[in-house]
């Protein structure tokens, strides 16, 4: 298998968030100066997404962002529960969306605060830097078991050949022999003898099992969590599932 | 069409080149006009085991590379009058081939002959795939021992990959399995695998078992194929790897070990 040079992967992070309460730039400016000024290092180049959720759609974005990067963070998109035409026109001025795991609570609580927008006391809390745990996520994240779908190899796996079955599970009518290597995102089901490696669960899936008609592998792994094959003297040469209890790899009687 | 047959192992010193010859010699036998190819650049051997060394002129390479005919570079069997050898080169290596020009020769033989053997050098490397680029059917020699098997394994992968008819997504390479220098003794002991162990793990066809016998050797030193011994077990063996190429179905004999009888125990026959 020729390995590429790059590869996309899901994973999260925790991001800054930025949540604006005020249309008026100047304001904005002055509480982020006095903010930054607080503790200058810990800002210096953080990745921020700013939550636009409390302000209407006339908002300045460009403006936004021009602003936040000359405080010099590093600026992601925006984020916040807004209608999908606001989505719509904050990606045609170029600028990313970012959906958050939180937006969908975050949408009823959120007429009541609306109506304070024009009191004074909203420039009071203008701005809040706050370390929101805000989940970024992106198309490709480890789907769930019932999406997989087989991949069906008739035959043998022969001793030096390698098979992929990408986000997939991976079903081999046959055997695999010592010195081959099988490897899935999802399950793999051996209807035959495992003699070879196989690795389930390869992306990081940690339900993952290994099925087999006669376990005697040179290798298992599920979710990076492997046995050689002395580990599996309790079902050597007979039928045997292996999966993950917590971090440990178990194996079981299969019939 | 000629049905080209490769002989190969992936592991050295198991008995492609004792298997070629005999099955060359068998087929010529049952009246089939039958070339024997040595694809063992610089290792030559097969003249050897022919006993035809000392009448080599012209090799493969010269054929391929347009020095010699077909007709200079092929050696008549004196024996068998349907059988001829087209040796290796002992001075070139295994560069001197390739496709095209093997894909050429090869077609020229085919319209001469019914079967082409070719015997396959060791390894998975170059020589060895261009030996079976072209078969039809492959000859898997596996001595009764873990490695023989795991490259036997390995190499029927490649049977699978990298032949022409995998590559054009033809009907896949017909694989047999040839199990030589098998002691059912040793089996007995544990010492060595079985067939149904063998058979196990390669899962192809098993198209015939060679007991390992004193008479291979003496027939390679004297240039005589052992299938040419029609008395000895291993001669006997590769009489039925032949019949059952050519379609019988033939019981399989020396499977198990003789079991010394009264008289021959006292006597120390």
């Amino acid at each position: 298998m020729s390995e590429a040079n790059i590869e996309f992967k899901g994973s999260s992070f925790t991001l800054s968030v930025l949540h604006v309460r005020t249309l008026i730039l100047a304001d904005f400016r002055a509480d982020l100066m006095k903010k930054v000024a607080q503790a200058p290092d810990f800002f210096y180049l953080v990745p921020i997404v700013v939550d636009i959720e409390r302000v209407d759609s006339s908002i300045d974005y460009q403006a936004v962002k021009l602003l936040v990067e000359e405080f010099k963070f590093t600026f992601v998109g925006f984020t916040g529960s807004v209608s999908k035409e606001q989505r719509k026109l904050i990606r045609e001025l170029g600028f990313s969306f970012v959906n958050s795991a939180n937006n969908a609570v975050n949408n009823t609580s959120n007429s009541s605060a609306s109506n304070t927008q024009n009191v004074e006391v909203s420039t009071k809390t203008v701005i809040a830097a706050e370390a929101t745990v805000t989940k970024v996520e992106q198309t490709e994240i480890v789907p769930q078991l019932a999406l997989f779908t087989d991949k069906i190899h008739r035959g043998q796996i022969r001793s030096g050949q390698q098979i992929y079955a990408k986000d997939q599970n991976l079903v081999i009518i046959g055997s695999v022999s010592a010195g081959a290597e099988v490897i899935a995102d999802g399950n793999i089901h051996v209807y035959g003898s495992l003699r070879g490696r196989a690795i389930a669960g390869a992306k990081g899936h940690h339900q993952a099992q290994i099925y087999c008609q006669s376990l005697e592998a040179e290798l298992v792994s599920i979710n990076g969590n492997y046995w050689l094959s002395e580990s599996m003297e309790k079902h050597w040469s007979s039928p045997a599932y292996i999966h993950l209890s917590d971090t440990e790899l178990v194996s079981s009687k299969l019939i | 069409m000629a049905r080209i047959i490769v002989v190969t192992s992936g592991k050295g010193g198991v008995g492609k080149t004792t298997s070629s010859a005999a099955i060359g010699i068998g087929l010529a036998l049952k009246g089939h006009k039958v070339v024997l190819i040595d694809f063992d650049i610089g290792l030559r051997n097969l003249d050897l085991i022919m006993g035809c060394e000392r009448r080599v002129v012209y090799d493969f390479v010269n054929v391929i590379n347009g020095e010699a005919t077909l007709n200079q570079a092929l050696i008549k069997d004196k024996r068998v009058s349907s059988l001829s050898i087209l040796p290796a080169s002992q001075t070139r290596d295994k560069d001197a081939l390739n496709k095209e020009n093997v894909g050429r020769v090869l077609e020229d033989l085919g319209k001469r002959f019914d079967y082409i053997i070719c015997d396959s050098p060791a390894g998975i490397e170059a020589g060895a795939m261009m030996a079976l680029y072209y078969a039809d059917e492959a000859i898997v020699t596996t001595n009764p021992e873990v490695s023989s098997v795991r490259d036997s394994d390995r190499i029927l992968g490649m049977l699978a990959s990298r032949s022409r008819r995998a590559e054009l997504g033809l009907e896949p390479i017909k694989e047999h399995l040839l199990l030589t220098r098998y002691s059912p003794k040793r089996v007995e002991e544990g010492e060595m695998l079985s067939v149904e162990d063998v058979e196990d793990i390669l899962a192809i066809p098993l198209l015939g078992v060679i007991p390992e016998s004193q008479a291979v050797l003496k027939a390679s030193n004297a240039g005589e194929p052992v299938i040419l011994d029609v008395e000895s077990d291993a001669g006997k063996a590769y009489q039925d790897v032949i019949d059952r190429l050519l379609g019988e179905t033939v019981e399989f004999r020396f499977l198990v070990a003789e079991k010394k009888g009264i008289l021959s125990r006292l006597f120390g026959g």
